[in-house]
């Protein structure tokens, strides 16, 4: 192709968790031997740092960059994450986990959990999670990665991590700068367009200096400088649905075992996260201020932290909701700036990988085709919208009423889609996710009986097997389970092993 | 508790309701559903065949249908891939083939690199990087599974005569358990959207709590149900007329179905152990069947025999597949025309659908729109598939072919062309059968070729690219060369 049609300029505004991800990412596939890649922040803009707790995908963006593992975890103070502890949500006193693993092994072409719930009509009363290698691992503060030269016949051991975002971020930095991208301190003053097409020509920055581009990307944050301030995208709000618009953060020192998960426990007007880091432990309460006041959760927050605070608590504002368009022209939004879903379920990086692997693999030309925008926006929303119905959910099915938000949550309508979902889970214990989603048929299952929606009914092929050889059956792989983990060292015993933060 | 399905009842015939009923009685059969089939008499004349993709390979693992025995009863040819000849105008041609593992280079799709090289002048044609059209072009196939030194393997479709299949399925099913009342259908007993019982022409009436309606085109259940009218594809597909034919047996056997542009449509020559099936489709406005089987025996070089069969149809779906109690599957529930091999990939969708469906409770069946959205979901894009074809000819001045390139075609197909035309991607919707590698297959066949490629495929030196290209050339003559022929091959598996 000429020369003169191939984006040659690259800028990206932001430099946060999205803008050094998409740099580290840029960098290493498109290169800077060819492109030049320029990332524009200023040290006097606050980054928000989300997502601090991820999901298993993320090994694939460590795949990408090249990063070994241990590397990683060792140099952002990280720790592994086999899923997630909600307490108090269906009920004060009642806990459950959604763990990163699958339940029991598949018989006849139907999913494991249809023969349990077959056993427990049937008046056994077994914890699924004793069939869940990751969940009973994670009960029992213990991890390891498969072994290598595992049998193929052996289930991997899925798993994701939880570090520290600012130190994530510091890490890709120094991976992109490394390769070539080139860092501006500066705040953009001014956005240039083409008067005839309306694509975006340059920045001007606050000092005078002007960066021109062929392509931009758009980490600016909630704001989204470019995608909406500049190109007015739009935004769909959804917080009839989530309802939180408001989150105040703080990390406390380490205390007690280092679990290998998350934790979100219900509070009065929404959910306290605790993420345990190596060198401290990350937390932070999402509510929303029209049944929560700002001082009110930052109080109960900071009465709440089993560690001493380590900094000041700070307050973050957001509408849940997601851009009408997050590529427009030749200006892409990825991170806060394409939307925002509460990290309810950890899926902030999740969101910006996904859309820096789309970039990378629809990546244009000069002269854009709008095909590639729309197929890149249809894909992007079909995500988000996904993505939050399996956090509606969450709210939904809470049978809490001893506060007004959870009066609301309670009884709120639900988008049409998970409508259908939780119908079809109540008949028969699956909701049949379509092929894009990305929570899988386990995580639901996980999430929706963990909220106390016990199914009606379950596959009726579930009934092939006597009563007898089921019961054998199930005997056997909660045997497996417990032998496999009992295997596993304590998590700070392996964290310590291969991956220790310098202290 | 649920009130369970009991019994079910498949009304029809061939090789949909052979397949649907092996299928039932494997899956649901062990947990004490009794199933039926209501035999009607068959359509098919000893002309008839079915194409099969490999897909089916996995199905009859499913369902436990021994290989060997089956080729060998059904006088069975492996295909690779099918070879479209004239569609982009006089002397075109190029192969689909079914192997969808070609080599990425640093995680980058090589195609990706394809279109670079092309760019700069490239001669070679993407097919040629395909181990599976090497081989069905030398007439030879894989003998041994994908290893850690081979190109990946692939597993080949099939031709099967079509009479034979049926007579092997039936007694599969048969041995498995199924039971069978041949008759013929006088009415159904309905009440509300739910079939009571349906009444043979003996008199007898037949209960169930789940009707399968295999009927083929006929759709004799289905179509007395309320809300399940056809939803026509006539608009982009514009063939309405099969005819169907044999020729002489093949020496040697070909490893691929070839498929002919005609005037007002194509015709496809499909290899069997003793015949050569053949099959024409094409539109009846402005042209006799006459003059159609004329052209296409010239058109496809060989002398045709016997007994020529002609049938209408038309491309399309239910509105509501699954009305009730009664589910239809195959040409019953979407209609699509006898190209790229999707007739069997039509049942085993609705079979597997039905299957991951099936009814927790007798009396009430939520189940019914999810079907019918899986199948539209999956009929659509097997729909847009065969559309491309035609949506892409290059036959100029004909007006069939004009008019099959100016008709458009749904947004979901254009929408992949878009994107494909830019950047080589294809974007796959959920519920595919054919995946990437085969759409840009067909795609780049037909003329289509990516205006730009991914910019990662520039940090490989250009050098070291045409090395790579070489060698990949190499290995795959090499493997090729190791191959058996098709005639060897089928000797190993049938004796």
């Amino acid at each position: 192709m000429e020369d003169a049609e191939r984006i040659r300029r690259i800028v990206i505004v932001g430099g946060g968790t999205a803008g050094w991800m998409v740099a580290a990412a840029l960098a290493k596939v498109v290169g800077t031997r060819t492109h030049s890649i320029t990332l524009v922040e200023s040290d006097q803009i606050g980054t928000v740092g989300v997502g601090e707790a991820t999901i298993p995908p993320i090994a694939l963006f460590n795949k990408l960059l090249g990063i070994d593992e241990d590397t990683f975890v060792r140099e952002t103070g990280g720790t592994f994450k086999l899923g997630i502890e909600f307490v108090d949500w269906l009920r004060l006193g009642h806990r459950y986990m959604h763990s990163f693993g699958l339940f029991g092994v598949d018989m006849n072409g139907i999913p494991f959990t249809h023969y349990w719930l077959r056993s427990m009509r049937n008046g056994a009363a077994t914890d699924k999670d004793l069939f869940n290698a990751e969940a009973e691992a994670a009960r029992q503060g213990r991890f390891a990665r498969t072994p290598p030269g595992a049998p193929a016949t052996m289930p991997r051991i899925n798993y994701a991590f939880q570090f520290d975002a600012g130190r994530y971020a510091a890490f890709l930095r120094s991976h992109a700068e490394e390769r070539g991208v080139e860092r501006v301190e500066g705040r953009v003053a001014q956005v240039g367009r083409d008067s005839a097409s309306g694509v975006l020509t340059d920045l001007l920055l606050d000092d005078g200096r002007t960066l021109g581009a062929d392509f931009f990307v758009d980490c600016s944050g909630f704001g989204g400088l470019l995608i909406e301030k500049t190109l007015g995208a739009g935004y769909q709000d959804w917080s009839r649905w989530l309802p939180a618009n408001r989150a105040v953060a703080v990390p406390c020192a380490r205390s007690g075992t280092l679990l290998p998960y998350t934790r979100a426990t219900a509070r009065e007007g929404g959910w306290q996260w605790r993420i345990p880091l190596q060198h401290r432990t990350g937390n932070g309460y999402v509510f929303s201020d029209g049944f929560v006041s700002e001082t009110a959760a930052t109080d109960a927050l900071m009465g709440r932290l089993d560690g001493e605070p380590l900094a000041d608590p700070r307050v973050l504002k957001f509408v849940t909701g997601c851009r009408q368009r997050s590529w427009i022209g030749n200006c892409v939004a990825v991170g806060l700036s394409s939307g925002f879903l509460e990290p309810l379920e950890s899926t902030s990086i999740h969101l910006i990988q996904a859309a820096i692997s789309k970039l990378l693999a629809f990546f244009p030309q000069r002269r854009i085709e709008p095909a590639i925008a729309e197929r890149f926006n249809r894909e992007m929303t079909l995500l988000y919208e996904t993505t939050r119905d399996f956090l509606v959910a969450h709210y939904k099915l809470t049978e809490r009423d001893d506060t007004e938000f959870w009066r609301y949550c309670r009884t709120m309508d639900v988008p049409d889609t998970l409508r259908a979902k939780l119908d079809l889970f109540r008949s028969r214990g699956e909701v049949m996710p379509a092929g894009h989603e990305l929570f899988r048929e386990g995580n639901w299952f996980a999430v929706l009986y963990g909220q106390g929606l016990e199914p009606d009914g379950y596959h009726p092929i579930a009934d092939a097997l006597a009563a007898d050889e089921l019961g054998r059956r199930l005997d056997q792989i909660r045997a497996g389970v417990g032998a496999r983990v009992a295997t596993m060292p304590a998590h700070s015993a392996f964290v310590a092993r291969c991956c220790a933060a310098p202290a | 508790m649920t009130r369970r399905i009991e019994k079910v009842v498949i009304v029809g015939r061939d090789a949909a309701a052979w397949l649907v009923a092996l299928g039932l009685q494997r899956a649901v059969g062990q947990t004490g559903v009794k199933v039926q089939v209501v035999e009607l008499p068959s359509l098919l004349q000893p002309v008839d065949f079915y194409p099969a993709l490999p897909s089916l390979a996995g199905l009859h693992a499913l369902l436990g249908v021994p290989e060997a025995a089956m080729l060998k009863a059904c006088r069975g040819v492996p295909t690779l891939g099918q070879r479209f000849v004239g569609w982009g105008g006089e002397g075109s041609s190029f192969v689909h083939a079914y192997d969808i593992q070609r080599p990425a280079i640093e995680q980058i799709d090589f195609l990706q690199y394809w279109v670079k090289a092309r760019g700069q002048g490239l001669k070679i044609a993407l097919e040629d990087f395909s181990l599976a059209a090497a081989a069905a072009k030398q007439g030879r196939l894989s003998d041994t599974p994908a290893g850690p030194d081979t190109l990946a393997g692939f597993q080949p479709g099939y031709h099967l005569d079509a009479l034979r299949y049926v007579r092997f399925l039936r007694g599969g099913a048969l041995a498995a358990g199924v039971e069978h009342r041949p008759a013929t259908l006088d009415a159904i007993r309905r009440e509300g959207d739910r079939i009571t019982a349906i009444v043979l022409h003996d008199g007898t009436e037949i209960g169930a709590d789940l009707f399968v309606d295999a009927t083929g085109a006929e759709a004799a259940l289905i179509g007395q149900m309320p809300g399940a009218e056809v939803t026509s594809w006539g608009e982009w597909l514009g063939c309405d007329r099969i005819l169907a034919a044999s020729a002489p047996v093949l020496r040697p056997l070909p490893a691929f179905g070839q498929v002919t542009a005609l005037r007002n449509g194509w015709v496809g020559l499909y290899p069997l152990q003793d015949r050569t099936a053949l099959i024409a489709s094409y539109a009846a406005d402005g042209t006799s069947d006459q003059d159609v089987l004329a052209e296409a025996a010239a058109a496809a070089r060989v002398p045709v025999s016997g007994d020529v069969v002609v049938s209408s149809f038309e491309p399309g779906i239910r509105a509501r597949p699954w009305v009730g109690n009664c589910v239809a599957v195959g040409a019953a529930a979407v209609g699509l025309e006898p190209l790229d091999a999707v007739q069997l990939q039509i049942v085993q969708i609705g079979l597997s659908n039905l299957v991951a469906l099936w009814p927790v409770e007798a009396d009430t069946m939520p189940e019914a729109p999810l079907y019918g959205a899986a199948m539209a979901s999956h009929a659509a894009n097997l729909r847009d598939f065969q559309i491309a074809h035609y949506r892409l000819n290059r036959r100029a001045g004909q007006p069939f072919w004009d008019r099959a390139r100016d008709a458009g075609g749904p947004a979901s197909l254009q929408a992949k062309l878009s994107l494909f035309g830019s950047c080589g991607q294809v974007p796959l919707y959920d519920d595919e059968s054919f995946l990437a590698q085969n759409w840009s297959a067909v795609f780049v066949g037909h003329g289509l070729i990516p205006k730009s490629y991914n910019p990662a495929v520039d940090a490989v030196p250009p050098q070291e690219q045409m090395e790579s290209f070489q060698k990949l050339l190499h290995v795959i003559a090499e493997e090729v060369r190791a191959m058996p022929t098709v005639e060897t091959w089928l000797a190993r598996r049938t004796g």
